[in-house]
């Protein structure tokens, strides 16, 4: 078992900055003292207006005032249908220092799915931006007693923050879960606050900071390591409400922190190659870099241009991160050492969790087999190494089991052809060759760009035999059998993810 | 610039979205799918836009990039927004 804490930190920055990190049990006490800290800082940047921490404060104050007089319930579920926007941290903020708990509906999710959302998870109140407001006509017209409130509310009145206790139910935030199926996850206040803090630890410059917001908040890593993270530190978060003009924003706005998921890596990466300049802007310093695998090229390729690009782990059942890499750049592969306040442990291979980060449970779903005595239990196959960092080696539920009785994790064997520069992506899976035999097949999309630097004419068989020469270095038992180099990329989940095939039996 | 010069752009910015349409793209025509015969995900389809915007010096409206169905659809976008 490993139990983690805070000290191991304390290296990546100075002590006067180390000590700065601490703790809170409820983000009404945080966001207390950073109105009090930050009063006329910039917190918020959205739609070309800027917003002081005193500011958001007040129109909290004012929609907390909104919320009491539509319903006085002492504790509530709030429904808060917003895309990113100053609206929905408004929302946010007034729902949680309310004591109310906050159901975050992702802003995509059609009328249908609002109304059984809203059944689902109980809801007492809703608060919507006004152009979703097609979206809330089943739930007007069916379900009376939900009070519905519009985030442009507003009044002159501002009621104070509410002080919760650590245990207070803060946030529903939906997740696929270890089984796949699509739930919410309930997060107090404590666990919110543990996976605000841990986004504050391993790299030297955490307060005070210029983030840009692409994520969106409905997600753990948009909701806590992004916005949370940049409110606790101070900083300033710029909403870019459309990616399609993250480069111009970033180059008004010029931050300096980004949170992001590998595929939107790749693609600064390959759109600063083409044109020849590094289009996350030269203040850029650090990438947040997490929610699916992350390529150790992306790694190397980052710090070539003078950014650290941190690999991490996390779940929304952890508040976000589990862990973080703050030697990326020496152990590219590893997706880094767990923050403080948490144990760990391996069974047969499995990662389980306790800590002040996780979960309460999940709603409106059975969960029974995500707890074993106290602990949750990830799903995420891992190994550890001496210096204690972690590395991801598969999913349980992938696990190919061959006819020999040898179990094969294909993020494990992957995760080899993977550190070849030349191979973007690839999935390992069983198959049935002619005969009818299972074997262990492996695709992969190749990176085109680095195989020109090999100057070969037939690129294809280059790549076949550089895959073979990894091949063979791999025990015989992971050795795959056929190979398939792919003329597209493999299809992906909505969140980019590639979409595992279909398992046999 | 005339559609044919258009075209001939676009087809690099296909190649660096996703270098695995370099055989496609350069014996296509206008009337290839960007979905269909380019397989385009929604990251490359974010690329196509971005990079278009910089290689052509335009922005694109609020337009959904799902309006698109083939390389001729976005010549003639594009070939609109230089005039």
């Amino acid at each position: 078992m490993l139990t983690q804490t805070r000290d191991l930190f304390r290296k990546y920055t100075n002590d006067e900055t180390f000590d700065r990190i601490k703790e809170y049990s409820n983000v009404s006490e945080m966001w207390k003292d950073c109105v009090n800290n930050y009063s006329s800082d910039i917190a918020i940047v959205d739609n070309g207006e800027s917003y002081s921490y005193a500011r958001l404060e007040s129109d909290c104050a004012k929609m907390r005032t909104i919320i009491k007089d539509a319903n006085s319930k002492e504790k509530m579920n709030v429904g808060i249908l917003c895309a990113n926007s100053y609206d929905f941290v408004k929302a946010y903020l007034a729902v949680v220092t309310s004591g109310h708990t906050a159901v975050i509906l992702p802003a995509q999710l059609d009328n249908t799915a609002v109304f059984g959302c809203s059944m689902k998870y109980s809801l007492d109140m809703l608060i919507y931006q006004p152009q979703l407001e097609e979206k809330i006509s089943l739930v007007s017209e069916k379900l009376k007693n939900i009070n519905l409130v519009n985030i442009e509310s507003t009044c002159d009145e501002e009621t104070p923050i509410t002080i919760c206790e650590p245990s207070t139910p803060c946030v529903i935030i939906f997740t696929g879960g270890t089984t796949g199926k699509s739930k919410g996850a309930l997060l107090s206040h404590q666990a919110v606050m543990q996976g605000t803090v841990n986004g504050c630890y391993g790299y030297k410059d955490v307060f005070g900071q210029r983030y840009m917001l692409v994520l969106p908040l409905s997600h753990v890593f948009g909701l806590i390591r992004n916005l949370m993270t940049s409110l606790y530190t101070g900083s300033t978060l710029f909403v870019c409400r459309n990616n399609k003009d993250m480069f111009h924003d970033i180059a008004v706005f010029k931050p300096n922190i980004l949170v992001l998921v590998p595929a939107l890596a790749e693609m600064a990466l390959t759109l600063s190659k083409k044109f020849g300049r590094n289009m996350l802007g030269e203040d850029m310093k650090y990438i947040i870099c997490g929610a699916a695998a992350v390529s150790p090229y992306l790694v190397e390729e980052y710090a070539n241009m003078g950014i650290s690009l941190f690999p991490g782990y996390g779940l929304t059942e952890s508040a976000n991160l589990v862990s973080g890499n703050p030697e990326s750049t020496a152990k590219p592969s590893s997706v880094g050492i767990p923050y403080p306040n948490q144990e760990l442990k391996l069974v047969d291979g499995e990662l389980w969790l306790k800590g002040k980060n996780m979960l309460d449970c999940y709603i409106g779903e059975d969960a029974e087999n995500s707890f074993s005595d106290g602990w949750f239990r990830t799903g995420d196959l891992v190994r550890i190494d001496d210096d204690g960092y972690l590395y991801i080696t598969g999913r349980t539920k992938e696990v190919i089991i061959l006819s020999n009785g040898e179990n094969i994790s294909p993020a494990e064997v992957e995760a080899k052809f993977n550190e070849l520069d030349f191979v973007q992506d690839s999935q390992v899976f069983e198959d049935i060759d002619e005969s009818g035999k299972h074997i262990l097949a492996l695709e992969v999309v190749l990176r085109q760009t680095e195989l020109a630097k090999y100057n070969t004419e037939d690129i294809n068989s280059f790549a076949k035999q550089e895959l073979e020469k990894v091949n063979l270095k791999l025990p015989t038992y992971q050795r795959v059998n056929k190979m398939t180099i792919r003329e597209t990329d493999f299809e992906r989940t909505p969140s980019m993810k590639i979409l595992r095939y279909k398992k046999f039996g | 610039m005339n559609r044919t010069e258009i075209l001939e752009k676009l087809k690099d910015i296909l190649i660096s979205a996703d270098s695995k349409n370099m055989e496609l793209a350069e014996n296509c025509t206008e009337s290839a799918n960007l979905y269909t015969d380019f397989g385009l995900t929604s990251v490359n389809m974010l690329f196509m836009v971005i990079a278009i915007e910089e290689d052509f010096n335009i922005r694109f409206d609020d337009v959904s990039m799902d309006s698109f169905a083939t390389l001729g659809d976005v010549v003639s976008y594009i070939e609109g927004k230089l005039q």
